[in-house]
């Protein structure tokens, strides 16, 4: 291989062992070694708060959601099939989480809609439910898929302020995160030493050479 | 574009003489080497001022920017959500897309839903008054609501609730419906620990609003038995013609209906089995025309309930058609008669009245379910059960 190829090559993987090195290092920091994603809204609009499948099934590991309002009413918090969630809530007023944002924790809120929330506690769509006074918590796993998570009083009282945490935990991602960046540092030292030695070699042969072409003038 | 062209047409451009721009051509060129030239004085003397070979400080300034450039890219692709690394190292994906050949409930959903009705069923049978038409209307729905609160009220004169085919444990969960239309549907059935028959249990849900209640309950005819459904997890189709069945749920109703009318009419070939269901409602018929012959007309009409029907297709392709009749009674008195209704106590119960001068009539639904084959043959009796459940007379 032509010095100048292994040199750039190195180069090349140097650049791309710094930055698994900085990217592991990062998520090792930020997840920590729970492995744990938090995301958080408040939302302030009137109506229910609703967790699409986008959100809530975008990754494969449990989804613990937590709702808390101020006031320390009674929070409810349900999933259901997707279709089923949207057709009840299809003209209720609700504010929906339309992203995530990592590592910022934050959550886009989008409030829709006008209407009067449906009593929703009657109907048999829901597969899991959790209600509690001030602050709900319930853990939805990934095995129905695409679900909807919904967020209300309970009743059909509309919700005026509640915050909204997602987190999603795994420890793997710690793992993962911490091996990216070792695999990196082991990328990165080697491509740097072989430049390093690559260099000296090339200043060598080059004097080597000047030294030729100056006995045989 | 080389350095000599560049200055070309910046000559050009200000419009310089010949001898000008050769000048300037000159100059141009002298100061490019002189930069040159002082570059590697530059890297030189930077070079002894660190105490340096020039060669290494060369390499330390590459390995510097092959840092900076991977420390850039990190910060790039941890800045863009676009670029999705992030997102990549979470594992987020798009949701999955919502299948149409599952069960919209769990397993544990329609067992805590049976469960809630069952219970409820209980109340509206062992309590009374506004609590009982409560309890009552949240398990019933429909003619199974029709025909809960006939039983209700005939409790007096009508086995008692022990005897309810509601009061049974552990009911066993046989289908529920594929995908996410309406209506929704569950199938159980029922054992009671005394011998008695098995029950078939249809709870039906016909919105995303409104929850699963029972729609009919009805007594297995010996010895029939059910063919398996699909798997739970996968539910079972809602048949909603007749395509692929022996005979149209909708017809076979009807033609059911038609061949229980006293006076018989000229019935076609049916397309069901004979059973002793309808053989006593037949007998039935014929024993009460006899009992008032002197003094009144007896006639009695079956008539299929208006959206009672439904179809839910089995593992082997054939299908279980649950459907409601309606039975009307209908007594003409003769003139100059007056008839005795003391022996009926369920109708004297309904409506107060123990003589009829002019007319009366009985108000009875029949539920039954029916197994369809898929091809040919004829369809079979499963269960039957009726219930009083309104009367009238003058």
């Amino acid at each position: 291989m032509p010095v100048s190829t292994r040199r750039a090559l190195g180069a090349v993987v140097a650049a791309l062992g710094i930055v698994f090195v900085a990217l592991g290092a990062w998520m090792v920091v930020i997840l920590g070694p729970s492995g744990e994603a938090q995301f958080s809204a408040t939302s302030k609009a009137l109506g229910a708060v609703v967790i699409p499948p986008g959100v809530l099934n975008a990754v494969d590991v449990p989804v613990q959601i937590t709702a808390t309002r101020p006031d320390g009413g009674p929070v409810s918090i349900v999933t259901a099939p997707s279709n089923d969630a949207r057709a009840i809530l299809a003209n209720s007023a609700v504010t929906t989480a339309s992203a995530v944002h990592f590592p910022d924790g934050t959550l886009d809120l989008h409030a829709s809609g006008a209407g009067a929330l449906t009593d929703l506690s009657s109907s048999d769509i829901w597969r899991l439910a959790a209600k509690s006074p001030g602050s709900a918590h319930l853990m939805v796993d990934q095995s129905k898929a695409p679900e909807t998570a919904v967020v209300t009083s309970g009743d059909a009282t509309d919700l005026g302020d509640v915050t909204v945490t997602l987190t999603w935990a795994n420890r793997g991602w710690f793992f993962e995160a911490l091996a990216a960046a070792t695999i990196g540092a082991v990328l990165a030292v080697f491509a740097v030493n072989d430049l390093w030695q690559g260099r000296a070699l090339a200043v060598r042969s080059d004097v080597g050479e000047t030294k030729t072409s100056e006995a045989t003038v | 574009m080389t350095p000599q062209d560049l200055i070309s047409k910046a000559a050009a451009a200000l419009r310089l003489s010949r001898q000008e721009r050769q000048d300037l051509f000159t100059k141009a060129a002298e100061a490019l080497r002189l930069t040159r030239q002082d570059r590697q004085d530059l890297t030189t003397k930077a070079a002894g001022v660190l105490r340096l070979r020039r060669e290494d400080l060369i390499r330390i300034v590459h390995v510097l920017i092959v840092v900076v450039v991977g420390v850039c890219v990190f910060a790039v692709i941890a800045s863009v959500p676009g670029w999705g690394a992030t997102h990549a190292l979470l594992g987020i994906h798009e949701a999955p897309n919502a299948g149409t050949t599952s069960a919209p409930l769990t397993v544990d959903q329609a067992k805590n839903i049976l469960n809630r009705d069952f219970a409820a069923s209980y109340l509206g049978q062992t309590t009374s008054g506004s609590a009982s038409e409560a309890a009552l209307r949240t398990a019933y729905t429909d003619q199974g609501l029709r025909g809960a609160d006939g039983r209700v009220k005939l409790a007096s004169v009508q086995p008692a609730a022990s005897t309810s085919p509601l009061l049974v444990p552990h009911p066993q969960l046989l289908a529920v419906s594929r995908g996410f239309g309406y209506p929704r549907f569950i199938v159980a059935q029922t054992v009671t620990t005394d011998g008695s028959l098995p029950i078939l249990h249809l709870l039906v849900s016909p919105d995303v609003a409104t929850p699963y209640r029972i729609n009919m309950s009805v007594e297995m005819v010996p010895p029939a038995t059910v063919k398996p459904f699909d798997v739970l997890p996968s539910g079972s189709p809602l048949v909603t013609s007749g395509t692929g069945l022996a005979v149209a749920p909708d017809t076979l109703l009807n033609l059911y209906a038609a061949q229980m009318a006293f006076p018989a009419k000229a019935a076609s070939k049916s397309p069901f089995v004979a059973d002793s269901f309808s053989d006593q409602v037949r007998a039935g018929a014929a024993a009460a025309s006899s009992a008032v012959a002197s003094q009144a007309t007896f006639t009695q009409s079956h008539t299929v309930a208006p959206n009672s029907v439904y179809a839910v297709r089995q593992a082997d392709g054939d299908a279980l058609v649950f459907g409601v009749l309606v039975r009307t009674d209908s007594f003409a008195v003769k003139s100059d008669q007056n008839v005795s209704t003391a022996a009926n106590k369920a109708f004297v119960l309904l409506t107060g009245k123990k003589v009829i001068t002019k007319s009366a009539s009985i108000t009875t639904l029949e539920f039954v379910i029916f197994a369809v084959p898929h091809s040919g043959g004829q369809s079979t009796l499963v269960a039957a059960r009726e219930q009083v459940v309104a009367g009238s007379g003058s």
